[in-house]
């Protein structure tokens, strides 16, 4: 398999396990998974994965329920509480940038104590 | 370098967790609140409505709930405990957090989840002692009847299962999660204290304290003219009599208010003034009224009520069907309660207003230093009371709050002089039961029986039925005080204690009047003849000017429609602009202005200029004619909040051809404070405050007066229960004032008719609306689905179970054992 074809791979794997996990009200877990990515593949891909997973993680609830309900008077409703109305976009940015930075932090955590704790030699 | 980059990826990773787990400055908790699977983006989720069938803990058979367009919820349930059982859970389903929060009000519990700024209003509702008292009414003897405790406790039942289901299903409404926390079990108490909470906004007073501070200040001779007992204009009493004989109370010599009586209630006057709107009663606007079927288009009864209440969103109020074999009911009901509050059932029609008698007294406890910790009681030391309360606040440490109690109730404070209050709403009653009773009654006797035991707050009950009969009574405990001045803080020593309730046989109450009308709009119910104290003209009853333009549009002869009644509900005809306008024009010189008013109908509608003109000159004159004096004594109470009891003051001296005497006399005639000033300083003083009035409007609004609409000054808004502006409806220009049957008091207004009813019993028509929506969720379309039909004076059908589920847009539920 190529290497494209592995990450995209990983990709949709991390992705639906981050899901799984979201659904049960476990939103660490894209955390833990970005650590595990981190830890398991070379850095520059593991921080991509962090942050793309994270991404896909968050977002397609989200688009799943835009087209079930559709998200606008929810994100409306959002912004208000957060002090800004008439601007849903910014919990939705929120939300999709919290999964983003969760998955990127556990990734990079993951690979610089890799890299950290790994032998010189063994590098 | 790798040291470097591992230590960074630390700090990014801690503060990424952090923000997520905790929260940041006035962010949630991210992770949680903004978890897409479960935080507070499953608000979509629960605005979305659909076919269910659910199965519940504790139900006995199957339960049908049809949900019709607007939301309205039909519940037909095989018994009634299933009955009550799905109301708990539909209430839950749909307003949890706004009960959450109406139970941590009385509580006492609010800095638990909002943090230290809701201390001081915990603190003081653990004083005043709603918890207290819904305690003593649920485990006390003889606690509540076997109706109610079995509707209480089956309508908790559902409560519990919402929430139970709620938390599994992560379906709990989006304010818990972005607040961080999850709701407790909801218990029988904290149904108790939702009615409690009910109780303390429209009768918990300070206007004892305020008039001992008035007292103070100007002097009893003012007071007792401009604050008096009865009141100094006439307000279309509903019971006019005869009334039952009664030897009357001497008039008492008036002690003086002494220093550190004035310290006291200053103190607690300025710690009530400071707490959250709301919790202290500051008056009422409410409307009802009956139509008997003699005087109605259709041949049966009318029945119209609006209750005037904060208008919020989500509302106060939940509207619904209740049909089970002992229960036919329909109306609106208060989340956190099992019962209708305002409806009709199969036979019978009610709504209420609010009666305004006096049911807050304040004592001053008599102590020395040789009785630490005691005070004075008939003739005896006793010691305190104490209850103690630990109140948790989010983010610091546990308070400790001990309340001491006299015979009289709980200590509000130990400034100057140790003040405690008598409440009525701290005697334990049943009112739940009562109003089960309500909902189950089908004639006046029954009506009016089960109203005996409902004490607080007092109500003026209207009453029709489907026999043509027509009703009112104003149900509720009225205290009788041995001696003294009532509408003072009182001596503490037992001479001026509550010894007991005016008797039921003689409260306000009147049944099939000849004219074949009753109304009620928080006036004084009745003449000066009735023989027993029920309050002061201040205290806090209405100037009158709605219940006036009520009674002056029922009684004008010819038949009454519902229309009719709609009409008068959204009628804003400004009596008492139409008493004074008439005076002030005999002053104006020719002007756009004075034509604006001089064409003018008295109504306070959005386009209309001559009401602006109106509404500043009053506030105007008011102003010019009390202000020297409040300057003059240093009255420390804000003038504005005496506004009702000095503008009716002032309307029966321009009524009489004189005005307020300023405190340095009309020379020569006049000697202030025991004349005012006859009829040409009233034409100067009318002239002064119409031309300053004239002036500030065109510095404010510009130039030319016809561009002064009433739009542009004064507008309402809905205010979000949990005082997120953003989720607010409004400010928008709206119609109505603070004396109009419409009422829209303050600038914006957030206060008027949180429910608009009309029943006509013989066409068979049931009709009624209110401002917002089912649905607490702000991003359900029933959220403020209602208020446009509300804003335009419009009315919902009430429909039948039946009606509902055929009508197109209803949904049903299936609830199932």
């Amino acid at each position: 398999m190529t290497g494209g074809r592995i990450f995209t791979i990983a990709l949709i794997v991390t992705s639906v396990i981050g899901a799984i996990g979201i659904f049960v009200g476990g939103w660490w877990i894209v955390f833990l998974i970005g650590l595990a990515v981190g830890i398991v593949l070379p850095a520059r891909a593991a921080l991509i994965l962090g942050a793309l997973f994270g991404l896909a993680t968050y977002l397609e609830p989200l688009l799943r329920d835009h087209l079930i309900y559709g998200l606008g008077p929810t994100a409306t409703s959002l912004a208000a509480i957060m002090g800004y109305p008439h601007q849903p976009a910014i919990p939705i940015v929120l939300t999709c940038a919290l999964g983003l930075l969760l998955g990127l932090a556990g990734a990079w955590l993951g690979s610089a104590g890799r890299a950290f704790f790994q032998p010189a030699s063994s590098r | 370098m790798r040291l470097a980059n591992f230590a960074a990826a630390i700090v990014f990773s801690v503060a990424i967790l952090y923000v997520s787990f905790v929260g940041a400055g006035p962010l949630p908790a991210l992770g949680p609140a903004f978890n897409p699977g479960t935080g507070a983006w499953t608000m979509a989720f629960d605005a979305s409505i659909g076919r269910e069938t659910q199965h519940l803990t504790g139900l006995q058979q199957p339960v049908r709930i049809t949900l019709d367009r607007d939301g309205t919820a039909h519940i037909v349930a095989q018994t009634d405990h299933d009955l009550f059982l799905a109301v708990g859970y539909v209430h839950a389903r749909f307003r949890l957090f706004q009960m959450d929060l109406l139970r941590r009000q009385g509580e006492g519990r609010l800095s638990e989840v909002v943090g230290k700024k809701a201390l001081d209003s915990d603190r003081f509702e653990l004083q005043l002692g709603l918890l207290r008292t819904a305690e003593q009414e649920w485990n006390g003897r003889p606690g509540p009847s076997e109706r109610a405790r079995m509707a209480i406790l089956a309508y908790t039942q559902g409560v519990n299962d919402r929430i139970a289901q709620a938390e599994f299903l992560h379906q709990l409404p989006a304010m818990f999660t972005l607040l961080g926390y999850q709701p407790k079990p909801w218990t029988p108490i904290d149904s108790l204290i939702v009615k409690g909470d009910m109780t303390q906004t429209l009768n918990f007073t300070d206007t004892p304290l305020v008039m001992a501070l008035l007292e103070r200040s100007l002097g009893p001779d003012l007071v007792s003219k401009w604050f008096p007992v009865l009141p100094p204009n006439p307000q279309s009493p509903y019971d006019p009599g005869p009334y039952p004989a009664r030897p009357t109370v001497a008039a008492l010599p008036a002690p003086q208010i002494s220093g550190a009586e004035a310290v006291a209630a200053a103190d607690a006057y300025q710690r009530l003034a400071s707490l959250p709107a709301g919790l202290v009663a500051t008056g009422g606007a409410s409307n009802n009224w009956a139509v008997a079927g003699t005087r109605s288009a259709s041949g049966g009864a009318l029945l119209a009520g609006d209750p005037h209440l904060h208008l919020t969103l989500p509302a106060i109020w939940y509207q619904l069907t209740m049909d089970s074999p002992s229960y036919h009911v329909a109306g609106v009901s208060i989340p956190g309660t099992p019962v209708v509050l305002i409806g009709h059932n199969q036979h019978i029609a009610w709504s209420l207003t609010d009666a305004q008698n006096q049911q807050t007294f304040y004592y001053s406890e008599v102590e020395d230093a040789a009785h630490p910790g005691q005070y004075s009681w008939n003739g005896s030391w006793r010691r305190y009371d104490t209850a103690s309360y630990d109140i948790p606040v989010r983010g610091g440490p546990t308070e400790r709050l001990t309340v001491k109690l006299s015979v009289h109730g709980p200590v509000i404070t130990e400034r100057g002089q140790t003040t405690t209050v008598w409440w009525a709403g701290n005697i334990p009653s049943q009112d739940l039961d009562v109003l089960l009773g309500v909902d189950q009654a089908s004639d006046w006797q029954q009506f009016r029986d089960t109203l005996r035991g409902w004490y607080s707050p007092t109500h003026n009950f209207v009453y029709s039925d489907d026999k043509g009969n027509i009703g009112m009574i104003s149900a509720g405990y009225y205290p009788h005080v041995k001696s003294g001045r009532p509408w003072l803080p009182m001596p503490g020593t037992g001479e001026d204690d509550v010894d007991g309730t005016i008797p039921y046989d003689d409260i306000p109450q009147v049944y099939n009047p000849p004219e074949g009308i009753i109304w009620s709009a928080n006036q004084r119910q009745v003449t000066a003849d009735y023989p027993w104290y029920i309050g002061t003209a201040s205290n806090f009853f209405d100037p009158g000017y709605r219940a006036n333009e009520i009674h002056r549009v029922l009684s004008q002869g010819g038949k009454l429609s519902a229309a009719d009644m709609m009409a008068l509900q959204t009628d804003t005809r400004d009596y008492l602009a139409s008493e004074m306008v008439p005076i002030l024009l005999t002053v104006m010189p020719a002007s756009p202005a004075r034509d604006l008013l001089a064409g003018w109908d008295y109504r306070m509608e959005t386009g209309s200029a001559a009401a602006t003109i109106w509404w500043a000159f009053w506030q105007t004159y008011i102003a010019q004619a009390f202000d020297p004096w409040w300057k003059a004594k240093t009255v420390p109470v804000d003038r504005s909040e005496m506004n009702d009891s000095l503008g009716q003051y002032l309307e029966s001296q321009v009524m009489a051809g004189s005005t307020v005497c300023p405190p340095e006399g009309c020379s020569p005639s006049a000697i202030c404070p025991t004349e005012e000033c006859s009829r040409f300083p009233l034409n100067v003083a009318l002239d002064k405050a119409i031309r300053s009035t004239l002036d500030t409007l065109a510095k404010s609004l510009g130039a030319d007066p016809k561009t002064w609409t009433w739009g542009r000054v004064h507008q309402r808004t809905l205010q979000n229960l949990a005082k997120i502006t953003g989720l607010d409806y409004g400010p928008r220009p709206d119609r109505g004032d603070a004396n109009t049957p419409l009422a829209a008091p303050d600038f914006p207004s957030s206060h008027g008719p949180s429910w608009r009813m009309v029943v006509d019993w013989g066409s068979g028509t049931f009709m009624g609306i209110y401002p917002g929506g089912q649905s607490e969720n702000p991003a359900s379309q029933w959220y403020t689905d209602r208020v446009d039909t509300w804003w335009d004076g419009r009315y919902a059908p009430m429909l039948t179970a039946d009606q509902a589920a055929s009508a197109p847009g209803a949904t049903s539920w299936k609830l199932q054992p």
